[in-house]
C-alpha cells in the first residue's frame, strides 16, 4: 500500500509534547526544592492556578478522574503542615506559648517561625500537587509510556496501568461502601474500615490478575525483555562507580580521580540502557510530533530552572535562600527571579494562541 | 483445524481434574458455541487454545492440543497471540491504555510492526467493528458493550485466524449483548474467522451457531465426554435450554426450532383457546399494608433527575419485577427504598415510618438489598463468618439461624469455604445469605441473574418462590425477561425515571415487542409466558 502522509487534525496543533511537559515539571520541582521564599512560592502558585484553570477548558487528553482539586489539597495540607511543624520544632525567636518540657515531642517553646516554616512546606507541596494534576489531565497514557526509555518498557506499561487503575478503584470503593452499609455496617472507629479495605484490596488483586491474563493473551509477556548478562553487569558496575566518583569529588576532594570514575560509571549505565532497549524493538504508533511551541515551553522552563539552580553570580540568588529562622523577617524579592516564574505560564500561552477550532 | 487428543488438565492444588480425557475436532471457519453449567470446564477448555492453560495458570496438562498445526504448550501464549485472539468476560479488566486507538495499537507495537503498516491496520480494525466514531474516546466513558467491541478489536489487531470468547456478554445488558453478538456473526460470515464462544444465554446465539459443544456434568464433575455436533441434535442432550427449546422437546416438535420464527411454524398449528385465561398466580392480599413504599419520590444525580415523581409499593407475599432500559432509574429506585440514595422530594416509608430519619443500617434490618456485584460484600474467611459479621453489625447475637439458612440456600456443605473461591452462583447465594440472615420482611435484588447458568437461575427462582410463600415481599430489577415471566406477580416498566407501565406480567410483557418472552411470542394473545403455562393450559383445556 502506498505510504500516505499523516495529517494531524486541528486539535492536535495545540498539543504539548510529553518531553516539554517533563521540562515544565522540572522547572516547578526546581523552584519548590530550592526555595521557601513566600514571594516566589506565592507567584508560582498563582501561575499554577492560572494554568490549571485554562487546562480545565481544554479537551481532556489524559485522565478525567481527579481525587482532589489542588485548592482543596492546599486548604488541607497547609494548615496541617503548619500545625505539625509548630508543635514539634522548637526553634525560633518569636515564642507564642510554652509547653511543659517533660512532654516527649511537643515539649518546649512553640514559635511563630516554626508555624511559618511548616506552612511554607505545605505551599511547596501544593505546588507540586497542582503541577502533577495538570500533567495528569493533559498527558495520555501512550505519551507517558513513550517518555520512558525502551529498556524499561515493562516498567512503563505497569506505570501506565496504575494510572488507569485509580479511577476504577475509586468507583469500586463507593460500591463497597454501599454494599457494606446494606449489611448494617456503620463507620465507627478504626476497626470498621477493615470491611472497606479488604474487599477493595482483594478486588484489586483479582482485577490485576485478570488484566495480567488479558495481556498475556495479547502477546505481552514480561521476562523476554530482561537484559542479557553483559548489559546487566554493565549497569551493576556502572552505578557504584558513578557513586564512588561523586563521593571522591565532594567528600574526599579527589577531583580528578573522582571525575574519571563518575564519567565512566555514568557512561556504562547509559550504554547498558541503550543496548538493552535495542534488544527488543517496539515500534511507536503515531509518536507525538515535536512542534514549535514545544521548543518554547521547554526552552523557557529550562532557562528558568537554570536561572534558579545554577551558581551564576547574581546578587538576587540570595533571596532564594530565605528562612524564617532564627527570627521572622520580611523576605527579600528579586525581580529577575520573580520574572523567571513566568516560564510556568508557557502552556497557557500555547493554548490561548492555538487557532480556534 | 483444532484438535484435542485425550486432554486432561488439573489446576495446581486441585483434587479433581478440570478436564478429563477430552478428544474433539473443530473445523476451521465455523461459529462454535460452547455450553454447559458453571464449573464443567468451559473456561479451561478455551484457555487451552492459546496456551494460557498451562502457561499462565500452572497445573498439569496431559494429552495434546493442536491449533492450526501449532502446539500451544510448546509455542507460548506470546506466539499463539498472533494466531488466536482471546476476549474475556469482564469489560473493565482487559485494557492497558486509556484510549480506543491506543489499545488496538498496543499489540501491534509489541510485534514491532512498521508505523505505516500499523496505521493502516488500526484503521481497518476500527472499521471492522464500527468503532471509528469512538476512536478518540477515553475507555472509561464507554458502555460495557462498546468496551467489549474494543476488546474484540484489540484481539483482532494481529489478524488471528481464531477468535475465542469466554462469556463476553454475561456482564452486559441485552442491547449491548446484541451488538457484540451481531459483530461476531458478521466477522464469521464476512471474513471466515473461526469463532469459538462460551455463552450461557443460548437464546441469542443458537440461530447462528454452526456447531454446539456441550460439556455435561453437574458443577465440578467433568467426567463425562463432551458432546459436539449440530445444535439441533446436541440440544436434545442438554437439561439447561431456552424456554422455546424446552417446550419444543416437551411437544416433540421436529426438527427442533431454534428461533421464534422457526417455532411459529409449529405453534400456529396448535389449537389455542381464543379467550385465554392467564395461569392463575397467587394474588397478594391487596389490603395488606406495604412493607416499603415510595411516595412521589424524586432523586437527582447532579443536574439530571434520575427518578421523577414515582409511586411504588411492595406488599408482603408478592414478587415485583422492575424492568427498563439502562439508565431508566431502576437501580436508583431500589437505592431510594433502602436509603442509599436520599430523595430530593417525596417520602420513602418503611413499614409505615418515614425513612428520612433512619440510617441505612436500620432500614436494612427490615429491607434486605442484594447489590449488583456480590463481590463487594464478601470479605470474611468463611461463609459462616460472613453471616456472623452481619449479625454482629446489627447487634443481634449469633444464634442458630446461620445453619438453617445456609442449608436453605444450598450452601450447607460450604459453610467453611472461602467465599471468593466459590462459583458465581454460589457467591451470589452467599451474599444473599449474608443479607437475609437478619430475616428481613422485604428483599430487593439488583440484577441477580447476571452470569448465572440455567441451573443456578432455576435454583434462584425456586428460592424466591419459596420465600414469597413464606410472606416475604420481593422486588427484583432485571433485564432477564424469562425470569420475570417465571416469578413475577406484578411487572413495573420504567423509562427516564418514570413508571410507564405497571400490571400483571401477562398484560405488560405479553404484548410488548421488546420484553415479550419467547413463549409469549410463540402464542400471541394467549397470555402464556412460560412452558409450564402452555402445558397447564393444554392438559386442562384439552
Amino acid at each position: 500500500m502506498a505510504a500516505a502522509t499523516v495529517r494531524e487534525p486541528r486539535s492536535e496543533s495545540s498539543r504539548i509534547h510529553g518531553l516539554a511537559w517533563l521540562a515544565w515539571l522540572v522547572a516547578v520541582l526546581t523552584l519548590t526544592t530550592l526555595t521557601r521564599n513566600p514571594w516566589y512560592l506565592g507567584l508560582m502558585l498563582t501561575w499554577l492556578a492560572v494554568v490549571d484553570a485554562v487546562a480545565r477548558r481544554q479537551p481532556v487528553t489524559g485522565r478525567t478522574a481527579q481525587l482532589w482539586s489542588p485548592l482543596r489539597f492546599g486548604l488541607f495540607v497547609v494548615p496541617i503542615a503548619a500545625l505539625f511543624n509548630g508543635a514539634t520544632v522548637h526553634v525560633g525567636a518569636t515564642v507564642l506559648a510554652r509547653l511543659p518540657q517533660s512532654w516527649p515531642l511537643l515539649g518546649g517553646p512553640v514559635t511563630l517561625e516554626a508555624f511559618v516554616y511548616g506552612g511554607l512546606n505545605g505551599l511547596a507541596l501544593t505546588g507540586i500537587f497542582a503541577a502533577f494534576t495538570v500533567v495528569n489531565r493533559m498527558l495520555p497514557v501512550r505519551e507517558i509510556i513513550q517518555l520512558i526509555p525502551r529498556a524499561y518498557y515493562p516498567v512503563a506499561v505497569v506505570a501506565a496501568i496504575a494510572l488507569t487503575f485509580v479511577p476504577v478503584t475509586l468507583v469500586q470503593l463507593r460500591q463497597i461502601r454501599e454494599a457494606q452499609a446494606v449489611r448494617g455496617h456503620r463507620l465507627a472507629g478504626v476497626r470498621s474500615w477493615l470491611p472497606l479495605w479488604l474487599p477493595l484490596l482483594t478486588g484489586g488483586l483479582e482485577r490485576a490478575l485478570q488484566l495480567a491474563e488479558a495481556m498475556t493473551a495479547r502477546g505481552f509477556a514480561a521476562g523476554d525483555d530482561a537484559p542479557d548478562g553483559w548489559t546487566r553487569v554493565a549497569a551493576l558496575v556502572g552505578l557504584p562507580l558513578a557513586l564512588a566518583g561523586l563521593l571522591l569529588r565532594t567528600v574526599w576532594a579527589q577531583g580528578a580521580l573522582g571525575l574519571v570514575l563518575l564519567v565512566t560509571g555514568t557512561g556504562l549505565v547509559v550504554v547498558a540502557i541503550v543496548v538493552a532497549g535495542r534488544r527488543h524493538p517496539h515500534t511507536r504508533y503515531r509518536p507525538a510530533a515535536w512542534q514549535l511551541h514545544d521548543w518554547v515551553v521547554t526552552g523557557s522552563a529550562l532557562a528558568a530552572a537554570g536561572l534558579w539552580a545554577l551558581p551564576l553570580a547574581l546578587p538576587e540568588q540570595a533571596t532564594l535562600a530565605f528562612s524564617p529562622y532564627p527570627r521572622l523577617l520580611l523576605p527579600g524579592f528579586g525581580p529577575v527571579m520573580g520574572m523567571a516564574t513566568w516560564a510556568l505560564l508557557a502552556p497557557v500561552v500555547v493554548w490561548l494562541a492555538a487557532p480556534a477550532r | 483445524m483444532i484438535e484435542f487428543d485425550r486432554v486432561s488438565y488439573t489446576y495446581p492444588g486441585a483434587t479433581q481434574p478440570a478436564l478429563y480425557d477430552v478428544s474433539l475436532t473443530l473445523p476451521a471457519g465455523e461459529f462454535v458455541v460452547v455450553a454447559g453449567a458453571s464449573g464443567t470446564g468451559k473456561s479451561t477448555l478455551l484457555r487451552c487454545l492459546n496456551g494460557l492453560v498451562p502457561h499462565f495458570s500452572g497445573g498439569t496438562l496431559r494429552g495434546s492440543v493442536r491449533v492450526f498445526g501449532l502446539d500451544p504448550v510448546q509455542a507460548t501464549p506470546q506466539v499463539m497471540s498472533r494466531h488466536v485472539g482471546f476476549v474475556f468476560q469482564d469489560p473493565e479488566a482487559q485494557f492497558v491504555m486509556d484510549r480506543v486507538e491506543d489499545e488496538i495499537a498496543f499489540a501491534l507495537e509489541n510485534a514491532a510492526m512498521p508505523p505505516q503498516e500499523m496505521r493502516v491496520r488500526v484503521e481497518e480494525t476500527l472499521d471492522l467493528l464500527d468503532l471509528a466514531p469512538l476512536r478518540d474516546r477515553p475507555l472509561e466513558t464507554l458502555s460495557g458493550g462498546e468496551r467489549q467491541r474494543v476488546a474484540i478489536a484489540a484481539a483482532l489487531a494481529l489478524r488471528p485466524r481464531l477468535l475465542v470468547l469466554d462469556e463476553p456478554t454475561s456482564q452486559l445488558d441485552p442491547q449491548s449483548a446484541e451488538d457484540v453478538l451481531n459483530a461476531l456473526v458478521r466477522l464469521n460470515a464476512d471474513l471466515g474467522l473461526t469463532v469459538i464462544l462460551a455463552e450461557h444465554r443460548l437464546e441469542r446465539v443458537l440461530a447462528y451457531a454452526d456447531q454446539l459443544l456441550f460439556l455435561p456434568g453437574p458443577e465440578g464433575s467433568p467426567r463425562q465426554a463432551p458432546i459436539l455436533g449440530d445444535p439441533r441434535e446436541v440440544l436434545l442432550h442438554m437439561a439447561g435450554t431456552p424456554p422455546l427449546v424446552r417446550l419444543a422437546r416437551q411437544l416433540d416438535w421436529s426438527p427442533l426450532p431454534l428461533t421464534v420464527k422457526e417455532g411459529l411454524r409449529f405453534s400456529r398449528k396448535l389449537p389455542t383457546p381464543t379467550a385465554a385465561k392467564p395461569a392463575a398466580q397467587a394474588s397478594p392480599a391487596r389490603e395488606a399494608s406495604p412493607l416499603v413504599a415510595a411516595r412521589q419520590v424524586e432523586a437527582r444525580y447532579g443536574d439530571t433527575a434520575a427518578v421523577r415523581r414515582v409511586e411504588f409499593a411492595l406488599r408482603p407475599g408478592e414478587i415485583v419485577v422492575v424492568m427498563g432500559r439502562n439508565g431508566s432509574g431502576k437501580t436508583t429506585l431500589l437505592k431510594l427504598l433502602v436509603g442509599l440514595v436520599r430523595p430530593a422530594a417525596g417520602h420513602v416509608l418503611v413499614q409505615g415510618r418515614d425513612s428520612a430519619h433512619m440510617d441505612v443500617a436500620e432500614i436494612c434490618r427490615t429491607v434486605g438489598y442484594l447489590p449488583q456485584d456480590p463481590n463487594s460484600l464478601l470479605f470474611a474467611d468463611t461463609v459462616a463468618d460472613e453471616l456472623g459479621i452481619t449479625l454482629r453489625n446489627h447487634g443481634m447475637e449469633t444464634a442458630d439461624a446461620p445453619r438453617g439458612l445456609l442449608a436453605d440456600l444450598g450452601l450447607g456443605h460450604l459453610a467453611g469455604a472461602y467465599p471468593r473461591d466459590l462459583s458465581v452462583g454460589e457467591r451470589q447465594r452467599a451474599a444473599l445469605a449474608a443479607v437475609t440472615v437478619v430475616q428481613p420482611a422485604a428483599l430487593l435484588l439488583d440484577e441477580p441473574t447476571r452470569g448465572l447458568d440455567y441451573g443456578a437461575k432455576a435454583q434462584l427462582t425456586e428460592l424466591l418462590t419459596r420465600w414469597r410463600a413464606a410472606g416475604m415481599g420481593i422486588a427484583v430489577v432485571t433485564h432477564d425477561v424469562e425470569l420475570a415471566a417465571a416469578i413475577a406477580d406484578r411487572v413495573v416498566l420504567m423509562s427516564q425515571g418514570e413508571i410507564i407501565a405497571q400490571g400483571r406480567p401477562a398484560a405488560v410483557l405479553g404484548a410488548s415487542p421488546l420484553f415479550a418472552p419467547q413463549i409469549a411470542r410463540l402464542f400471541p394473545g394467549t397470555g402464556w409466558l412460560t412452558p409450564s403455562d402452555v402445558s397447564a393450559a393444554t392438559t386442562n383445556g384439552a
